[in-house]
Parts: structure tokens; C-alpha cells; sequence
């Protein structure tokens, strides 16, 4: 029997249960980063708000892209990760704001989208599969026990990246 | 929490529902004129929302929405939305334009501009309100309309907020059409300098 494990704004959840599947619900500028080991069937699910932690702040790590994925890796590799193994996959990094007067210091999504490629890269990790940018918000699912990501916006089918 | 910070929190909410109550008994006849129907506001609530609830204000966050997000800039710095069940859209638009509720069938660019100007003349009658009651000058942005789902709407105010705290200030308010509830949810979000100016003016 399928269960949902919402993953809330500015967290992460990683689960080991096959029946489990992470959600993130009504992704906009926020970016969904999923991470999966295939041989411990361990996946983890990440809804970061913002791209870079400001330096010295107390802030929560996992809002921010750059700092929420190392702290999931760290997660997962506690777990039994192994990072050579885990398949990435994200979704989201909307610019919800295109209108006249809103550009520039509103497009928090490509920036959100830069700073997971950037982080991914440094950690020498390659994204296997993505569907960011555009200009909709998107519910972002993640399948435990195969580590699929489907991805559903309004007006379209749900889809797999 | 800390009693000083208690004490910020009594001081400011005090001051936040004497300003909504003008501005937003305000914005409601602004409403009015635009749809040419008596719109009432219910009560205004002053509150902290912990930032992990918003989305699932509205009907949770998956629920198709129309936003219109207006920045305000000025002695007062902040974010309004006039935030709207879809179908509740369309009949805004209906009203609007004066035709039977029930016609609009999509929200295509005149219907946009429709509810664009909506926003428009709500957030300005809610400044002016704020402006003649507290002496602050503020004016809004154009205002962006966004039809898509309700978190996904939200994260524009999550991402544009100054700071990131724990808690979101919002102060919102329903308006009422035939004293039934839920045509439109309308937010204001203070910047947090704002807050802290206002409460320092005291």
C-alpha cells in the first residue's frame, strides 16, 4: 500500500520503505532534488526555497539549494549511501513572475537551478534526469522503491524525468 | 521567546489591526466600485504563520489558484496578493465584466488585464487608507497576475521576503459577496524593516 511523505517547504526526507513515495506539492521558484541508491533502495527528497546560504547565518541548511543538498548527501550516506552510486533527479526552478516590472531581482528560479548545478558539480555528481525552468509550478513525486520522478503541473499528465 | 520580544509582538499587532481595519474596509470599496457589487470584509487577522503552513492555506498546495502580487515600495515596504480559487476567478471576471456569472470560461489577456486592474485599485485603496491613517507614503507595483497552484504561487512571497525567519507576518482578510465567504483572500506582508520602523514610531 502506496503512503505519501509530504516533504514541506525547506525540508528533506529520505526513507528506505518501497511502499513510500516523497512529495513535494506545488514546486514554483523552489527546486526538487531527489537522490537515490539502487542498491540499498534508499531514496531522499529535497524542497529547497532559496540558492545560497548566507555566510555566517543560523538559518535553516535546508532551504537553501547549495547547503540542503550536502546535507541530504551527508543523510544518505549515514544511511549507507554511496555517493559513486546515487542517481540524481530534479524538478522545478520556476520564474513564476514574468511581467513587466518584475524582472531581474525576481528570477529566483534559474538561480535556484545554477546553484543545484553548481553544488551537483563540485560534488562530482551528474544529474540523470531534470525537468526545471519554464513559468508553472509543479508537484514533484519520488518513488522509493525504484527512485522514479514524476512530475505533474496543472493543464498536463503527470510525466517522468 | 523572550519577554521584550513579546512585548514587540503585542505593540505590533495592536498597530497592524488598527492599520488593516482602515485599509482593508478601504480596499473592499475599491473591490466594490470595480465589480459593482457590495463586497463586505470579514474581520482582518493579524498573524505569524510558520513558513512550512502557508502553502496549505487555501485549500492545500496543489489547489489551482489565480494570485495578483503587488510589491509595495516606499515608507512602507512589503508584498500584497489578492489570492483567488480559480473558479472564484472567473466570476470576479463575470462581475467584471457584466455579464452572467458563469461565462468566463478561461483567463485569457483581456480577462487578465480584468483582474491585473482588480489588484490594482485594491492595493491602492488599501495604501491610501494606510497612508491617511498612519501619515506613511507608500505606492504599489504593477501588479503580476498568476494562475497556477497555490505553493507554487506562494513561493513568489517566500523568495522575495527580505529575511527568511521562521514565521511569516500576514495579515488577511476575506472578502464577501451575498455574505458568503471566500471570493478573495487578501495578504499583506510587511517587509521586516517596515515592522521595525513602525513599531520604532511608537
Amino acid at each position: 500500500m502506496e503512503k505519501i511523505i509530504t516533504v514541506g517547504l525547506g525540508e528533506y526526507a529520505v526513507s528506505q520503505d518501497p511502499d513510500e513515495i516523497l512529495v513535494a506539492y506545488g514546486l514554483g521558484s523552489c527546486v526538487g532534488i531527489g537522490m537515490y541508491d539502487q542498491r540499498i533502495n534508499l531514496a531522499g527528497l529535497l524542497h529547497a526555497l532559496l540558492p545560497i546560504h548566507p555566510m555566517g547565518s543560523a538559518d535553516q541548511q535546508s532551504r537553501y539549494v547549495d547547503t540542503g543538498i550536502k546535507l541530504l548527501m551527508d543523510e544518505m550516506a549515514r544511511k549507507g549511501a554511496d555517493r559513486s552510486r546515487l542517481i540524481v533527479r530534479m524538478a522545478g526552478g520556476a520564474n513564476m513572475l514574468v511581467a513587466p516590472g518584475f524582472t531581474g531581482s525576481f528570477n529566483i528560479g534559474t538561480r535556484n537551478i545554477e546553484a543545484a548545478y553548481s553544488t551537483l558539480y563540485s560534488l562530482k555528481m551528474s544529474i540523470a534526469g531534470k525537468e526545471v525552468g519554464g513559468t508553472t509550478g509543479r508537484t514533484v513525486k519520488f518513488y522509493v522503491k525504484d527512485g522514479r520522478m514524476t512530475i505533474r503541473s496543472i493543464g498536463n499528465q503527470e510525466r517522468e524525468v | 521567546m523572550t519577554n521584550s520580544s513579546q512585548q514587540f509582538d503585542e505593540e505590533l499587532h495592536s498597530l497592524l489591526v488598527v492599520m488593516a481595519k482602515e485599509g482593508i474596509l478601504n480596499a473592499a470599496k475599491g473591490m466594490s466600485d470595480m465589480v459593482g457589487e457590495q463586497l463586505t470584509v470579514s474581520q482582518p487577522l493579524v498573524k505569524r504563520i510558520p513558513i512550512r503552513e502557508i502553502p496549505n492555506l487555501l485549500g492545500g498546495p496543489e489547489a489551482e489558484a489565480v494570485g495578483i502580487y503587488l510589491r509595495v515600495e516606499g515608507q512602507i515596504g512589503g508584498q500584497m496578493m489578492l489570492v483567488v480559487p480559480y473558479p472564484k476567478a472567473l466570476d470576479l471576471v463575470d462581475l467584471m465584466m457584466s455579464v452572467p456569472i458563469g461565462t468566463t470560461q478561461t483567463l485569457g489577456s483581456i480577462e487578465r488585464s480584468a483582474l491585473q486592474e482588480l489588484g490594482n485599485l485594491t492595493g491602492s485603496f488599501f495604501l491610501n487608507a494606510v497612508a491617511a491613517t498612519t501619515g506613511l507614503n507608500s505606492r504599489p507595483s504593477p501588479p503580476a497576475v498568476l494562475v497556477d497552484m497555490i505553493g507554487a504561487i506562494i513561493d513568489i512571497i517566500l523568495a522575495t521576503s527580505d529575511t527568511l525567519s521562521e514565521t511569516v507576518l500576514m495579515l488577511q482578510a476575506k472578502f464577501m459577496r451575498d455574505g458568503r465567504e471566500a471570493d478573495a483572500d487578501f495578504w499583506i506582508i510587511p517587509d521586516r524593516n517596515t515592522i521595525e520602523n513602525m513599531v520604532n514610531r511608537e
